[in-house]
């Protein structure tokens, strides 16, 4: 058995990771991380039972990656996959942005995805094997304004990738990233009209990504065949970097 | 409990094993410095290894970078270690 912790696995993307790592093999068990809401990962529970379980998981929390990773290792004695999905953004320009703001984001963004690399390396490192997955964003490659909290947190996470990728590659665990470009996802539901006309017209593909597209990038970089791929950053954009 | 040597010659494996090195076992002195210069080239990444292996193997957990200096010098600091462990 292949065990996979999705974390943000009640929203729109991570539902979908959760999703393609479900229907990839019937011996993947996929824990789904959530924190305040899990009315979608519920569905997914009974959707797939006995191959899924929701797990509360505050990733801005060390402690909370603590027990979240001990309930896993109870449970299978391993740990397979971490994707760092969960995510949010606060958008505004630097000049009126809250230092709440700022801070909120790194935390959810940038320091989680430290935090849960962290909590995963020990028994993946005794396993000699393991595949992390992080999810970024194509504004850590291309910023926004608007942005600089979420750019600059998703740059890190990039650059964690990277590095912390030279660092374990002879334990035989990869380190990636995928960038999303933009998904139809509860984050754009947020445009209006005119809003996502204009982004999609940026587009050279003019059309939003799936999520689909996004989970089955990140499947990939965690799937044995895979193995020789680290330290890579995989945009997922539609053509408009 | 096993005695020194055999107890030296399993580290050497473990080491020899989980780090991958390209030597044998026997090509490990006791005494011979496992990082730095004219030792056995080790680096920070294989210290990470080499502190998951003894945890996993003997228990011995290296919490602080203070105390994996003092006991991952040689494989005799390392068996010592281990052996006060086991005898605690």
């Amino acid at each position: 058995m292949r065990t996979i912790l999705v974390t943000g696995a009640n929203g729109g993307l991570g539902r979908a990771i959760a999703r393609a790592f479900l229907d990839e093999s019937p011996d993947n068990f996929v824990w789904l991380g959530v924190h305040s809401r899990r009315d979608h990962a519920d569905q997914l529970v009974a959707a797939f039972p006995g191959r899924c379980q929701c797990l509360s998981l505050d990733v801005t929390q060390p402690a909370s990656w603590k027990e979240a990773v001990a309930q896993i290792l109870a449970t299978h004695e391993r740990i397979d996959v971490l994707v760092n999905n969960a995510g949010r953004h606060e958008d505004a320009l630097l000049a009126h942005m809250p230092v709440k703001s700022w801070q909120n984001v790194l935390d959810t963004n940038l320091n989680a995805t430290f935090h849960g690399c962290q909590a995963v390396l020990h028994a993946m490192i005794h396993q000699r094997s393991g595949r992390i997955v992080n999810v970024a964003s194509l504004s850590a490659l291309l910023a926004p304004a608007g942005q600089t909290n979420y750019a600059a947190a998703k740059a890190g996470v990039v650059a964690l990738t990277q590095s912390l990728a030279k660092e374990v590659a002879r334990m035989n665990i990869t380190v990636n990233a995928v960038c999303p470009g933009f998904i139809e996802t509860e984050a754009l539901s947020s445009l209006g009209d005119d809003e996502r006309k204009a982004a999609r017209s940026r587009i050279p593909m003019r059309r939003f990504g799936k999520p689909e597209e996004v989970a089955a990038t990140v499947r990939f970089l965690a799937c044995a065949e895979a193995g020789y791929i680290t330290g890579s950053v995989v945009k997922i954009d539609g053509g408009i970097l | 409990m096993e005695d020194a040597p055999a107890l030296k010659e399993r580290i050497k494996n473990l080491m020899v094993e989980n780090l991958m090195l390209q030597v044998t076992p026997a090509e490990i002195g006791d005494d011979l410095p496992l990082f730095g210069p004219g030792g056995l080239g080790l680096d920070s990444v294989d210290a990470l290894q080499l502190v998951v292996a003894l945890d996993k193997n003997f228990g011995l957990k290296i919490a602080d970078p203070a105390t994996a200096k003092v006991v991952l010098q040689s494989v005799n600091t390392i068996a010592d270690a281990v052996q006060k462990k086991l005898a605690a």
